[in-house]
């Protein structure tokens, strides 16, 4: 088996179909270049993921998330707000399981945010550049435990 | 009360019989006429694709929206039993439609279905990288395919509905909308915060483009709709309470007493001693407390100003007139709410340009007034004074930047572009020129933006008659002064203009008038009853500014006019036109037909606990209901679809998983999230 460094590292975008899912799409309507390694599911509102969601994606070998969500224009009552509670609550969470927290980010894309989301999609890869994958840390902080 | 078990029962996933049905699914890769398979190789996706358990089909089509493309779907779910759907094409919300019609004509339900974005988010921004792009496409699908194994046969929400809409704002927009519905036969409620309709269009002179006069085009409106007999207007009144979803909202109003009767109207505004300053006006004049509010305006009855209204101010005969307030409840039901609640002109703060500091600093709507109570012939005067020199600041209260700008009370600066500003101060400009020749008008501004059909003729007419345009930067605002005494004009506008390469300038002005931007009115009592939001700008916020520019994320209540954004009469015409025509399509059948996207409940895992309730911002979206479970009373979640907006906010509150949303459940997003972190490549064979 191929080691994991030799992978495409992945970055999961969770994008607000009110937000970031149409900023990516405004993004490819104005057939802008971007890093492949990214992959955007479109959500109603990320406030409906709980913390074990995000710690199993990274557990799995998602490298980043992105979780481009509509921030003070979603047009949900309170779901921004606790969107941003649950993404506190991860950061905690990954630090005790060896995951460097930057991997996660929540950041407010609109519809028609382009350049933003661009420039969130090459921090994210120039984030993993200097880090690594993900399954290494998680690697590393195991066999330091054992 | 306690309810049976069986009660809760259309709360769990009809998923029963497709359990132990075989998961048969049709994938389609649309090439877009060479927009996806110039860069994706579409047959390696589809072959790849064919690969993966239960694809029965995996096929191509240059163009899947076409009627040859989806008779290939229609086909395969007859005559190959495929009964999941996974297309990937443009982005979803192009076709979504489109291809739920196709499922349907297949007959199977339309929301087996998932579809997959590969153009603007694959082939249109990885061109470079073709390689790369056909395996984001192959997993991509492969997390349509994998969802698609976890769907759900899904009906949409039918519930009877009241063919009634309430309309909140009775200038423009409200008058507009509620016409419109009428025509199209609802029956309509409008209710008008102050005593009389019009709103702020009413308070104009005349209209860019068209020159029409403001009052005689809203007095036709007025008419039509007054006399329409689906419609029912109360003004001096308001929305004091609403409970009840889409289709039967339980409405309670409000209805001032306007305080005397038609027979003594006449005799009390010539018997009342009380004057106050006149809002139609701006301030300009003063109006009495018993009053009309412009001539030929609807009611012609006139109405008591309460809240300056003292014991004793009104006397008829040299007898103190007594008026009271008893205000009447009107209680009924409507479908739909429509939003027309309007905008306030921006008021400059104490010293802004020199305004209420300086008396010859005034706003252009206070300008505007100023025209139209100058009798036609008679010069321009403000203060006893002949207006010769004048100049206009564009942008007060608009495009404001923090840090430079006072930010309002609320701590914020009113950083959007109010829009119709530019086209307004020239229209102004040029109807100055007609009615006051000689009057020179000096335009102060950052950017002209006369943006629309006609509007850039304002701006060529003032260059070529009474207006000097000076140009200034942001940073560095024009200051407003009293000008040294002994100079004819009482004030000096000192600007750097940027025409003049940066050159400081000083212009000796009668009047200095400031464009002063647009806000929204003051509603957040109605924001918090309905629970709809405002966006950062404080206007009301759609869900979607292009595919659902009306409707709030309330179902059933939509956005008419300038409640939503700056908006000139055009632009407010065709808001409010379009929020009728989506309130009329909702209506109309007397149902309404929701997504069924909304969160429902297993009651085997659900243990009472409330914590969804907790996070739930929707009223009786979610309740507690008590319900026997094996002789026991216990509590159980309960969903009522109509009020649940779909956020999904009690899916994550839940530590049973006793909730999710249909058709984008947890258990959904974690598989196609293992879809994209596998390693390998299924698809491929590993």
């Amino acid at each position: 088996m191929a080691d994991s460094t030799e992978k495409e590292m992945k970055i999961l975008i969770l994008a607000t179909l009110s937000g970031g899912y149409e900023g990516a799409n405004s993004v490819g309507q104005s057939h802008f270049e971007y890093a492949a390694n990214t992959y955007v599911l479109p959500v109603v509102s990320p406030a409906m993921f709980p913390e074990d969601f995000y710690l199993r994606a990274f557990e799995r070998g998602i490298d980043a998330i992105v979780v481009m969500y509509s921030g003070s224009d979603c047009p949900y009552r309170g779901a921004a707000e606790r969107t941003a509670e649950i993404i506190n609550r991860v950061f905690p969470k990954m630090k005790e399981r060896g995951i460097n927290p930057r991997r996660l980010r929540l950041v407010a894309i609109c519809t028609v945010c382009a350049k933003p989301f661009l420039e969130e999609v090459a921090h994210a890869n120039e984030l993993l550049s200097e880090i690594g994958p993900v399954r290494d840390e998680i690697a590393a902080a195991q066999a330091q435990a054992a | 009360m306690t309810e049976k078990p069986e009660n809760l029962i259309p709360q769990e996933p009809e998923s029963a019989a497709q359990d132990e049905e075989e998961i048969r699914i049709g994938v389609y890769t649309c090439g877009c006429g060479g927009n996806i398979s110039d860069v994706v190789d579409i047959e390696k996706t589809a072959e790849a694709l064919s690969h993966m358990p239960n694809v029965v089909v995996s096929r191509t089509d240059a163009a899947m929206c076409s009627d040859g493309g989806q008779s290939l779907i229609e086909e395969d779910i007859k005559n190959l039993g495929i009964n999941r759907v996974v297309i990937g094409s443009c982005k979803p919300a192009l076709h979504r439609q489109t291809f739920r019609g196709a499922i349907s004509r297949g007959g199977l339900n339309p929301y087996f279905y998932y579809h997959v974005g590969i153009r603007e988010q694959d082939s249109w921004v990885h061109h470079d990288q073709p390689d790369e792009a056909t395996k984001k496409a192959i997993r991509l699908m492969t997390t349509g395919v994998v969802k698609a194994r976890m769907l759900e046969p899904l009906e949409p929400i039918r519930l009877p509905a009241e063919k009634h809409v309430l309309v909140i704002g009775g200038g423009l927009a409200g008058l507009r909308s509620a016409l419109d519905m009428a025509r199209h036969g609802l029956k309509v409620t409008l209710i008008e915060k102050t005593p009389f309709l019009g709103g702020r269009v009413a308070q104009l002179e005349t209209l860019f483009p068209t020159e029409e006069s403001a009052r005689d085009l809203i007095r036709k409106l007025v008419d039509k709709v007054t006399n329409h007999p689906n419609v029912t207007v109360y003004t001096y009144a308001e929305l004091v309470g609403m409970s009840g979803y889409v289709g039967d909202y339980h409405v309670k109003v409000l209805q001032h007493s306007r305080g005397v009767s038609d027979d003594m109207a006449d005799a009390a505004i010539a018997g009342c001693t009380k004057e106050v300053p006149d809002e139609f006006n701006y301030g300009l004049t003063k109006r009495k407390v018993v009053y009309r509010a412009y001539p030929g305006c609807y009611p012609e009855s006139p109405a008591v100003d309460w809240e300056h209204y003292e014991d004793g101010c009104v006397k008829v005969n040299g007898e103190p007139l007594h008026l009271e307030d008893q205000p009447k409840v009107w209680e009924f039901t409507v479908g739909g709410i429509v939003m027309a609640t309007g905008f306030r002109p921006y008021e400059p703060y104490e010293g802004e340009y020199g305004y209420g500091v300086l008396p010859e600093v005034i706003t252009l709507p206070q300008l505007i007034r100023l025209i139209g109570l100058t009798p036609e012939g008679q010069p321009l005067k403000w203060q006893g004074r002949e207006v010769k020199n004048l100049a206009m600041v564009h942008c007060v209260g608009s495009r404001q930047i923090a840090g430079i700008n006072k930010p309002q009370p609320d701590g914020q600066v009113n950083d959007y572009c109010s829009r119709v500003c530019c086209t307004a101060i020239l229209h102004t400009a040029a109807e100055l020129n007609k009615r006051f020749p000689g009057i020179r008008v000096f335009d102060l501004y950052q950017d002209i933006r006369t943006y629309g059909r006609g509007h850039e003729d304002y701006y060529t007419e003032a260059s070529e008659n009474n207006v000097l345009f000076m140009r200034y930067h942001n940073d560095e605002l024009p200051e407003v002064e009293p000008a040294p005494a002994g100079e004819k004009r009482p004030l000096v506008v000192k600007v750097k203009d940027y025409l003049t390469w940066g050159e400081e300038l000083e212009v000796p002005v009668d009047l200095v008038v400031l464009a002063v931007g647009i806000m929204p009115n003051p509603i957040e009592d109605l924001i918090h009853m309905l629970k709809i939001s405002p966006g950062t700008d404080r206007f009301l916020l759609e869900v979607h500014p292009k595919l659902r520019p009306v409707e709030t994320a309330v179902p059933g209540i939509v956005l008419a006019g300038t409640a939503q954004g700056p908006m000139n009469t055009q632009e407010t015409n065709a808001a409010a036109a379009a929020a009728a025509v989506k309130m009329s399509a909702l209506l109309g059948a007397g149902s309404v037909e929701l997504e069924p996207f909304v969160a429902y409940v297993n009651p085997d895992k659900c243990e009472g606990l409330g914590e969804c309730i907790k996070v739930c911002a929707y009223e009786d979206a979610l309740t507690l209901r008590t319900v026997e479970v094996d002789g026991k009373q216990v509590q159980r979640a309960v969903v009522t679809p109509a009020n649940c907006a779909g956020c999904g906010a009690c899916v994550s509150a839940c530590p049973n998983r006793a909730i999710d949303l249909r058709g984008w459940t947890l258990a959904q997003y974690e598989a196609m999230v293992d879809a994209i972190a596998l390693g390998d490549m299924p698809a491929l064979g590993g």
